[in-house]
Formats: structure tokens, C-alpha cells, sequence
């Protein structure tokens, strides 16, 4: 049934993008240093009196430790532009079929024939392999793919406006890549090519090693092979 | 003891990082004014200590927002005045020169500014639930815990402040036609 107010209600809505309000500060360092700071003992005491009060009163409530809720939180909204990561494990396929590929190019080939600028991060070095990776009729690839140090680092891009891959990692994570949000995955995971006509394709599903994702100008990208953070998060941002 | 407590705030500053832009958004629409930075603030430590009630049903957004709008209150109470009744603090943005339809852009923008107008005229707690319910796009129920209201008040508020609104843009069109 209709409200009564339902146009209304769709004007205010489409108001907001027009409502500009000043730039919020950075909270970041001023939270963190503020959390730092333990809670004095009595109020902690106070607390604890008051929370064990608040659990008699509405009886049984599951209270989750905290950490696993801030988990929580940071995992429900897991999309990077052309990859959808699902929390969840399942297993993957003992030999898998790879990418409908063009096979190896050369660097200058998969820059000519790409629909978008083909980047790669500074700190690798030059690739050993470049593949091509879906081609449509024209030969134009969805996927463009570098491989480094004997096959153990892959780095895959691909225009973020399509759904490419999608995960199954039950610890993504996001992580703050500078100048925006990326999602790192710490552990062994499911990959599984997503194609043209947005079918999974099961048959692609495979184990992926750790992999950072992130976003820059509307391409998408991959980087499998690094164990930890750290290193993983400079190679991203010496792409170039 | 220590490393799992910075381990938690590593986590947590990812979704400061992330949340601090909307739950700013939200102090500055609920007439925080040039406090929206210390609401923000607040909220995000007080947020951060009252981790362990967050159920994760409907998403930390809404939860955070409703801490947000309770601390919003509580600065209201505080100074008691309100600055930048709800939407004075918040401009209307001048369209681009290349959007399409220039006749079509101008109509629209004296619409929403003679909406933002209205908006501003009515009492603050029918502001409050419109903002809640349509601008910060939060259910019933998150606006009942935002604005400390049972969900009853929630739904007849936001009637009554529609109706009204509805009124006061018809006053306006009367003298046009």
C-alpha cells in the first residue's frame, strides 16, 4: 500500500548529495591515543558493576569479546570494485582449469590491447611472464596479469566495473591502503573467475595464496604471493 | 595483555577510518555545528568502549550513528542552544555549469531549497526524526535508540512532521498559482 507521503519522503532522500557540510577532522590518531589511556579503576569498576547489572536485568545475553566484533564489523561490507569476497570456506577444486587465456605477450602487446592503462608496481621489477587473460572478439582481455619471482607473486588488474573474481576467506580483513580502503587477505583462500556474462566459473576455482586487493582509478587490483602486510602494502604502492 | 588490546585498535581504527566522514555528517545534520568534530569524537571512544553491546544485527553505520545523535544531545543540553538549526550549517551546493538540463537543474534547485527551508521551520524534534528517518537513512527502531524515543513516537513524529512539511511547501505554492 501506499503511504501517503511516499513523494515526499523520495525528495528528502535525493536531498542529502546536495547538503554539503565542512571536511570532517582526521580521528584516527586522537582516538587511538585516547583509547590508549586505560580507564581509570574506579569507573572500570562502576562499569563492571553496571554491566553485570544490565546482564541480570535482561537476562541471557551473549556478549562477544570485542575483538571478534570489531572483526565483525570490518567484514560486512567486503567489495572492492570487480571483487566480491564472502566470508565463508570452501574447498576448492584439486586441478583446476586456468583463464581462457591468449597465453604469454610481451609488456608493449598487453598495454596496446588492454581497455585501460596497464600498470605495475615499480619494486618487482620487470615481470618473467604477462598473459592475457578472457580476450572478447577483438581480442580486447578482461584480465591482464604479471607473474614475478618464479610464479610465487601474481598481480593480477582488470577495469573495477566489472565483477571479475570472487573470494571465499573467512579472515579478510580491510586494511588502509593511503589514499583509500583495501582488503587483505592473511590466509590461503578460494578464487574463482566470475566471466563475461557474470557465470562463476567453478571449474576455475582454486587456492589463492595471501592477496591484497585495492582499487585505484577504476581499475582493480590483485596482489597474490606476499605473506605479510607489510611488504605486500609497499609493493601496492609503488605502482606506477 | 597490552599487544591484544593494540591488535583491537588496530582494527578499530580501520572502522574509524572509515566511519568518521558519515558519523560527521550525521553530528553536523543534527545541528552539532562546529562541535561535529568533539561529538565525533566522543562517539568513536565511547563506541569503541561499548564494543562489546554491538550485536552486529543491523551494521555498525546505524549503531554508531545513534551514539552519534545521543552525544549531539547531550551537547544541546550542555550549551543549551542549538547551533545551525539542523540544515543552516549545511549549504546548498551550487549545481556544475555542465550538468544537462539547465532549466531542469534551476527547478530543481529552487525545490530543494524551498525544502531545506521548510525543513529548517519546523520544530526541532520533527526535524530531528525526518533527518534520522530519510537523510541519515536509519530504520525505526536505530531512530527511536538515536533520538531516545520509544519506536511508537518514532512512527506518529514522522507523520505528523511529513504532513506538516507538505503543509508549509502548499502555503508557499499558493500565491504562485
Amino acid at each position: 500500500m501506499p503511504e501517503p507521503h511516499d513523494d515526499l519522503i523520495a525528495e528528502l532522500r535525493e536531498l542529502d548529495p546536495f547538503l554539503a557540510v565542512p571536511e570532517a577532522a582526521d580521528q584516527r590518531a586522537t582516538v587511538r591515543s585516547r583509547l590508549s589511556v586505560p580507564v581509570r579503576p574506579q569507573r572500570r569498576w562502576r562499569l563492571w558493576l553496571a554491566s553485570a547489572l544490565a546482564a541480570v536485568t535482561v537476562a541471557v545475553i551473549a556478549v562477544e569479546p570485542a575483538r571478534a566484533t570489531v572483526v565483525d564489523a570490518v567484514a560486512q561490507v567486503l567489495r572492492v570494485a570487480g571483487i566480491e569476497v564472502r566470508r565463508q570456506a570452501s574447498p576448492p577444486r584439486e586441478s583446476p582449469s586456468p583463464l581462457p587465456s591468449t597465453g604469454g605477450v610481451t609488456l608493449e602487446q598487453a598495454r596496446q590491447r588492454a581497455p585501460f592503462t596497464v600498470k605495475l608496481p615499480a619494486t618487482l621489477g620487470p615481470p618473467e611472464r604477462v598473459e592475457l587473460a578472457d580476450p572478447d572478439d577483438n581480442g580486447v582481455p578482461r584480465v591482464v596479469s604479471a607473474v614475478y619471482r618464479g610464479g610465487t607473486v601474481r598481480f593480477d588488474q582488470f577495469a573495477g566495473s566489472a565483477g571479475v573474481f570472487f573470494k571465499q576467506a573467512p579472515d579478510a580483513e580491510w586494511v588502509d591502503l593511503g589514499p583509500g580502503m583495501s582488503i587483505w587477505l592473511p590466509k590461503q583462500h578460494t578464487l574463482t573467475y566470475v566471466d563475461r556474462a557474470g557465470l562463476e566459473r567453478t571449474a576455475t576455482a582454486r587456492l589463492a595464496t595471501p592477496t591484497l586487493i585495492w582499487e585505484r582509478d577504476a581499475v582493480t587490483y590483485r596482489l597474490e604471493g606476499f605473506t605479510s602486510l607489510e611488504p605486500a602494502k609497499a609493493t601496492a604502492l609503488s605502482l606506477s | 595483555m597490552s599487544r591484544a588490546r593494540s591488535g583491537d585498535l588496530g582494527a578499530y581504527e580501520v572502522l574509524v577510518a572509515r566511519y568518521t566522514v558519515p558519523a560527521h555528517r550525521a553530528a553536523v545534520l543534527l545541528g552539532a555545528g562546529d562541535d561535529a568534530d568533539d561529538v565525533v569524537q566522543e562517539a568513536l571512544v565511547k563506541a569503541y568502549r561499548q564494543l562489546s553491546r554491538y550485536r552486529g544485527e543491523s551494521g555498525f553505520r546505524p549503531w554508531l550513528l545513534a551514539i552519534v545523535a545521543n552525544e549531539t544531545r547531550n551537547l544541546h543540553r550542555s550549551r543549551r542552544r542549538r547551533d545551525g538549526l539542523v540544515l543552516r550549517a549545511a549549504a546548498v551546493t551550487e549545481p556544475a555549469p555542465d550538468e544537462p538540463g539547465p532549466a531542469d537543474t534551476v527547478l530543481a534547485r529552487e525545490r530543494r531549497e524551498r525544502l531545506i527551508g521548510n525543513l529548517r521551520s519546523l520544530a526541532q524534534r520533527d526535524q530531528d526524526v525526518l533527518v534520522c528517518r530519510y537523510l541519515l537513512d536509519l530504520s525505526e527502531q536505530e531512530t527511536a535508540a538515536a533520538l531516545g524515543v520509544p519506536k511508537g513516537t518514532v512512527k506518529s513524529r514522522t507523520a505528523r512532521a511529513l504532513a506538516r512539511l507538505r503543509e508549509h511547501l502548499r502555503a508557499e505554492e499558493v500565491p504562485d498559482a
